[in-house]
């Protein structure tokens, strides 16, 4: 909607997407800036610096985990799956926002994602970079995973499962990351090509005229180019749905109580984009302020980005109280025990009520406007989320496992130091990852930012309104 | 964007009501209804059983419309938008036949022997119900059903008034009170949601009372968008022909439109192919009946149709951006999945009643045709009774300036 419906000084009128007073020119400026000077944030070197750290410990943690074998894992009989698969549905989740904003909005023609895509959409990489770490090193060997992983014609002619959702995982997630990154790389050259000419240095003129592949910026280009990037979005909606759809797979189509339920799928796909929104968040309210983006990432964007959390996070709520009543309702035993193990009977209930606390009582707040507007409310809220989600899988996948059908093999389970340094380790590298995005790559897409502005849509006087 | 004068949105055109072309639209439909109405007193007393069963199906696929022109009203009320500016009085009319769906449900609250499983003296024995007696109990039931049309009726009833209020007033600038369609709509949608829910559990999934699957409510709440998108650009095809819709309706609203029907088209089969894939490869005894039913014997030829014209056929036409954009090639893929959400309520509900012959049954249809003989004509009548396009909403506007051509 533009303001212009609106009677002036109106404090309900909308906020423009950008803040009015930029050209194309001091959009450029301000934004290859922030990647082509010498002065580098103090606030930069101490966040890449702690995530550093930890991606060391990371290191440390797998080269352990690879000469010593999972056992240094709490994964034990019942519970033979814990941390490795709850952080790596954790990860591919946050993975989703990316996609979601690059590709479902752009079809929605929601120019506001235009800010906040670039980096949602590294973020996605990286967070699939992160989550990938798990299965294989679950593997124990994982220097050998591609020979049980893929299928390809070998001596023995054995094949994978090929009806086993795992299997399908390897291809969902395969899909997934390939296609991230060629929509993440097409979406940078028209910004790399800006890079190259803007660059001082010789060298970085040199990497940067390399990867823009040779963009000149013809009126042939950019029609090739869009077409390109609308095809692009085309290919990548259904994956938004596919991967995390797999995933759900990986648990709904066994007989577990608590795994086997037939709203998984959509119900992990909303999971998935509430927390990848959330993530989002954390991510730009701290870099929105770390580089002064205030006029390119608008109050705007926060609250459009907490409105989607809040939607998904209640259809994820609307999930919890489904598998809640139809636990009861199938009238099935192991259903019902499962219910009452994980909601107040079990030893993990505590879970099962921290993550309601998380993900259905903490967002309620954004249904109010004003805090949807308060950076430390919404920046709250989403660090809530992001605990919530992970909860949601460890009380999806442990509390279902450690009771099973048979009351003799119950035990508990507990993770050990090494769960908690690889998860905090796969938290270092993300960060590392980001923050070195953040300062070698254009961080929010430049030209398109620009078709944002007044001087990208030529209009006669009496038309008012900053965007089409 | 091309740059556009708003006079053909003149506001005293857009306001006129075409009360003589839409009464024959509305003859029209009557025809066809009225044979219903006739072939469905012929069935009443050929087989009153299966009479009952086609009237759950009929008195379902009109109460979807019903209450998925309220869903989509609301969502068109929090996310704006030409689309829904051009199909609001299509979804305020449809909310409209609420009492009517009230008035006919009396025949299946007063029949719920015969219908559900759990009401007869039968269930007492059988120790599955027993467990479920808290919840699937004829007391229960009807306050449930008070309790859902109470809520339904409520939200149609404050959103019509509200929009009614909005013709009434001269156009102005948005002031503080057009907001509370926004805040009303969301909390309304999230009740919407749980109703249907329980409604698709209450109505439908308790036919069985052994079946049970978490996605039954969603799958409930994809068709009734489906069928309402289909009856929307159904509609719309018609209104197009006439002003005021002909200076609204262009191409890119159908478009638009289009692509939603296609969004929904895709989600039906996303769900169903979800539920489907997990309760076959679980193969659980108290689920896998449910597809043994209807993926083998006579329901087997009914599943094959539902895929190939409910998902494979829509899916490949709704590609074409052309067909999306012209009103009277969409309109003959709304209307084949219009026919299909009659089909699909036939394949969920018959197989718990029909196991042998041929699946489908004529009286489906006949009832079909016969509640639409009593919707459709208060439908109509609601849809002329207002100015077709809600030109004094304050929205109007800015969302139309978005409409190329």
């Amino acid at each position: 909607m533009s303001a212009s419906e609106y009677p002036k000084g109106d404090p309900r009128a909308p906020i423009p997407v950008i803040t009015p007073g930029h050209s194309f020119t001091s959009i450029t400026d301000k934004l290859s800036d922030m990647v082509l000077t010498y002065n580098t944030p103090l606030a930069w070197v101490i966040t890449t610096a702690i995530g550093f750290c930890l991606l060391m410990l990371l290191i440390v943690a797998l080269a352990y985990l690879v000469f010593t074998g999972i056992g240094i894992w709490g994964n034990n009989a019942p519970v033979g799956w814990a941390f490795d698969i709850i952080n790596f549905v954790w990860w591919i989740g946050i993975g989703h926002a990316g996609t979601l904003i690059s590709a479902i909005l752009l079809l929605f023609k929601q120019d506001w994602r235009t800010s906040i895509n670039r980096f949602a959409e590294a973020m996605t990489l990286f967070a699939v970079a992160c989550a990938l770490i798990f299965p294989l090193f679950h593997t124990g060997r994982p220097w050998l995973a591609w020979y049980w992983l893929l299928p390809y014609p070998n001596t023995m002619a054995l094949w994978p499962n090929f009806r086993s959702p795992l299997l399908w995982d390897v291809f969902a997630v395969g899909t997934y990351g390939s296609v991230s990154a060629i929509f993440w790389f097409t979406g940078l050259i028209p910004d790399l090509a800006t890079f190259r000419d803007r660059a001082v240095h010789p060298v970085a003129k040199r990497i940067y005229g390399v990867l823009s592949l040779g963009w000149r910026g013809s009126a042939r280009h950019w029609w090739r180019y869009e077409t390109a990037y609308l095809l692009l979005a085309g290919l990548s909606t259904p994956l938004v749905l596919s991967v995390h759809t797999v995933v759900s797979f990986d648990f709904a189509v066994s007989v577990l109580p608590g795994w086997h339920a037939t709203i998984f799928p959509p119900y992990f796909v909303a999971g998935a984009i509430f927390a990848g929104f959330a993530m989002v968040l954390t991510l730009a309210i701290p870099l929105r302020a770390l580089y002064r983006l205030h006029d390119v990432i608008t109050l705007r964007h926060i609250e459009n980005m907490a409105k989607v959390t809040l939607v998904t996070g209640l259809i994820v709520v609307y999930g919890y109280a489904c598998e809640a009543f139809f636990g009861w309702y199938s009238g099935s035993e192991y259903e019902r025990f499962m219910l009452k193990n994980r909601i107040y009977y079990g030893p993990y209930a505590w879970s099962y009520w921290a993550l309601l606390l998380c993900n259905f009582v903490v967002p309620q707040i954004l249904w109010i406007k004003k805090f949807r507007h308060n950076l430390a409310i919404v920046f709250t809220v989403c660090m809530f989320v992001n605990v919530g989600m992970w909860l949601e899988r460890f009380v999806i996948i442990v509390t279902s496992l450690h009771r099973d059908f048979l009351p003799s093999s119950w035990d508990m389970y507990y993770p050990t130091f090494w769960d908690f340094a690889t998860l905090a380790g796969t938290i270092g590298l993300f960060l590392t990852l980001m923050f070195v995005f953040v300062r070698v790559l254009p961080m929010i897409s430049i030209f398109e930012v620009r078709t944002l502005l007044p001087e990208a849509h030529p209009k006669p006087q009496h038309e008012e309104g900053a965007h089409r | 964007m091309a740059t556009h004068s708003n006079d053909h949105l003149d506001e005293a055109v857009l306001m006129a009501r075409p009360e003589a072309e839409i009464g024959r639209l509305g003859s029209r439909s009557l025809v066809l209804g009225g044979a219903g109405v006739l072939l469905a007193l012929v069935g009443f007393f050929v087989s009153r059983e299966t009479f009952l069963q086609s009237y759950l199906v009929g008195y379902i696929f009109w109460l979807s419309i019903t209450l998925g022109s309220l869903g989509i009203l609301m969502i068109h009320h929090l996310t704006g938008g030409a689309w829904g500016m051009v199909g609001r009085r299509i979804w305020e009319a449809g909310t409209k036949t609420l009492p009517l769906m009230v008035i006919l449900f009396l025949p299946i609250a007063f029949n719920l022997e015969g219908l559900y499983a759990w009401a007869r003296p039968e269930a007492a024995h059988d120790p599955v119900v027993q467990l479920k007696v808290a919840y699937l109990n004829a007391p229960f039931f009807y306050v449930r059903a008070v309790l859902f049309f109470v809520i339904w009726g409520g939200l149609i009833y404050v959103l019509n008034r509200w929009s009614r209020e909005q013709d009434e007033e001269p156009a102005r600038l948005i002031g503080p009170k057009d907001r509370r369609f926004r805040l009303l709509s969301g909390p309304g949608l999230c009740l919407l949601v749980i109703t249907v829910t329980f409604m698709s559990v209450d109505w439908v999934m308790s036919l069985d009372p052994h079946f049970y699957s978490t996605i039954f409510g969603v799958l409930m709440l994809g068709g009734q968008g489906l069928a309402t998108m289909a009856f929307t650009i159904l509609v719309l095809s018609a209104l197009v022909r006439f002003d005021p819709m002909a200076r609204v309706a262009k191409p890119d609203v159908f478009h638009d439109l289009g692509k939603l029907m296609f969004a929904f088209v895709m989600l039906w089969a996303y769900f169903n192919v979800s539920q489907l894939l997990i309760i076959w490869s679980a193969n659980l005894p108290e689920e896998i009946p449910f597809y043994l039913e209807r993926l083998n014997g006579p329901w087997r030829w009914v599943s094959t149709i539902l895929l190939l014209l409910q998902f494979v056929l829509p899916f490949l036409f709704l590609l074409s951006r052309d067909l999306k954009r012209n009103p009277s090639a969409v309109r003959w893929v709304a209307t084949v999945i219009l026919v299909m959400r009659v089909v699909d309520l036939v394949w969920t509900i018959g197989p718990v009643f029909r196991h042998e012959g041929s699946g489908l049954h004529w009286l489906d249809f006949a009832l079909v045709l016969a509640i639409g003989a009593l919707w459709l004509p208060l439908f109509w009548r609601s849809l002329a009774g207002r100015p077709l396009v809600p030109a004094r909403d304050p929205y109007f506007k800015e969302a139309m300036a978005h409409v190329g051509h």
